[in-house]
């Protein structure tokens, strides 16, 4: 069973090629939501690719304390721990803008 | 670990089976339905995985957008602007179906379109969005939706409703009607309460708005409530489930709506009628019971059918409510687990945040947030995270917001359909 589905799993990962090798941290995905990869007319909402990730997670730091007044990321920091948090700062710091 | 046996098991069997691969030796993904999650998802899977054929089945070729479709209610904007074609995607390299999915064979991995073809898939993506429960409501079925419109589909049911608002007398009643949970986008009724009664205050300041309602408690219920009493005084009244609010009849011919307590005769009319999901969900066998579609809460993939994800209104979702913000962040997810299945590898556990805003007014908005995690075979709330605007609002907060709300519409769609 377990040999048929080794080669099973191998023939698709032939034909499919490999997975993206840096998938986006947990979470980061849901950002783009609001934050666009570049500068935007429209939008008053920061665009966060290539940000230094030192400051995305000051901001989302101060955001979590309250330190930094804000409309909803103050509660959406809330659900992310430090390791997290610094995770998607360094995903949204390698993206290009 | 039930969620991982769950698809080594559903990994295996599509690794034995040979209608895997197709001629071309690339692994097939098909979605049906164009909206935030569709859209998204299809968008995505081609983004992360260029060698995918993916399929977008669609039969409209212009999707209208519900988020801020309120505002053209409010004479705000144009239904025009609400409008997105599908050439961003095509362009992407998703093949655009410009029809309907008529029924899919989660046995032989298939979708019968209504233009004759048959796609075959290795994994399924549905996010068909909401069908109405006509009937639910005696007497409110389609025809009596051209008398009564509902306008919780975008289009020309939101292009009616305002034209009836603007051919009303001043001082004529709108009666609305909200459904009981769940439904698509939880605060919307009350957003549209707010907007259509801002728009009353300018051009028909005699006439008052009446929101029947099916339940006692509603999204944002004290910001919506304080705000009705600051800007629209004495013009909105909500009769809540326990003060006879749930309509339980209609008469389209003379815009009556009949509760459990009495009847109300309307100027316009507004039934937004109970919900379930988009028709072809039942098809395939992926809705349940309630009418929805219980998925597990890491690629979501259904609990019913394998190799079948169901996204966006469709879906329960535990903790996370039916929003265009929600079904794009899920559509990102599934996209990103979809590659690592097709790859024969673990999707990772996702976080997802939803972020919602609704407006009272052209410069006054407000907000509800979370953050979600796979916690016992459902989304659950991150504890601690999310929450709505506050009550008192310092700084300009609520002038804020309205503009967080517009910035957000514009990024969303640009990622959905740009």
């Amino acid at each position: 069973m377990h040999r048929a589905l080794l080669s099973g799993l191998a023939s698709i990962v032939l034909l499919v090629g490999p997975a993206t090798a840096a998938d986006a941290p947990p979470g980061a995905s849901s950002c783009t939501g609001c934050h666009a990869p570049k500068k935007v007319a429209d939008s008053v909402i920061p665009h966060i690719n290539g940000r230094k990730a030192e400051d995305i997670v000051t901001f989302m730091r101060e955001y979590r304390s309250g330190a930094w007044p804000s409309s909803v990321m103050g509660r959406i920091a809330k659900g992310f721990d430090d390791q997290q948090t610094q995770a998607i700062a360094a995903w949204f710091a390698a993206q290009p803008e | 670990m039930a969620t991982r046996r769950h698809f080594l098991k559903f990994t295996v069997a599509a690794g034995l089976a040979p209608a895997v691969v197709s001629a071309q030796g690339k692994a097939r993904v098909v979605v049906i339905g164009g909206g935030f999650g569709g859209a998204t998802a299809a968008r995505t899977l081609k983004a992360l995985q260029p060698t995918l054929d993916v399929t977008l089945v669609e039969p409209n070729p212009i999707y209208t957008s519900c988020p801020f479709s309120n505002a053209v209610l409010a004479n705000l904007r144009e239904i025009d602007q609400q409008q997105f074609r599908y050439d961003g995607l095509k362009g992407a390299g998703v093949t655009v179906a410009q029809t309907s999915a008529t029924a899919v064979d989660a046995e032989a991995k298939t979708v019968a379109l209504a233009d004759g073809n048959r796609l075959s898939y290795d994994r399924l993506v549905m996010s068909p969005g909401i069908d109405f429960n006509w009937g639910a409501i005696a007497g409110y079925d389609e025809a009596a939706a051209q008398k009564m419109p509902h306008a919780w589909k975008a289009g020309a049911q939101t292009v009616l409703l305002r034209r009836q608002l603007q051919a009303m007398e001043d001082g004529g009643l709108v009666v609305m009607s909200a459904p009981a949970n769940p439904f698509r986008c939880p605060p919307g009724p009350y957003e549209r309460a707010s907007l259509i009664a801002y728009w009353l205050k300018i051009w028909k300041p005699k006439s008052k708005l009446l929101l029947l309602d099916a339940k006692d408690a509603f999204s944002k219920q004290r910001l919506f409530q304080n705000g009705w009493a600051e800007l629209y005084p004495g013009m909105i009244e909500w009769v809540p489930l326990s003060q006879g609010g749930k309509v339980t009849s209609v008469d389209p011919a003379t815009l009556t709506l009949t509760t459990e307590f009495g009847s109300h005769k309307a100027a316009v009319a507004n039934v937004i009628p109970p919900q379930k999901a988009g028709a072809i969900a039942a098809q395939a066998g992926v809705a349940d019971r309630t009418g929805w579609c219980p998925v597990e809460p890491v690629a979501f993939e259904s609990t019913l059918r394998p190799n079948i994800h169901v996204l966006g209104d469709a879906a329960i979702m535990g903790g996370m409510p039916k929003s265009a913000f929600a079904a794009n962040a899920q559509a990102k997810v599934c996209a990103a687990a979809l590659v690592r299945l097709l790859a024969g590898e673990k999707p990772q556990e996702p976080i997802l945040i939803n972020t919602c805003y609704s407006l009272l007014a052209a410069d006054y908005g407000i907000s509800i947030a979370g953050v979600y995690r796979p916690d016992k075979g459902q989304l659950a709330d991150v504890p601690g995270a999310g929450g709505v605007s506050p009550l008192v609002a310092v700084g300009g907060l609520r002038g804020q917001e309205a503009l967080y709300a517009s910035s957000w519409f514009h990024t969303i769609v640009a990622e959905t359909f740009g």
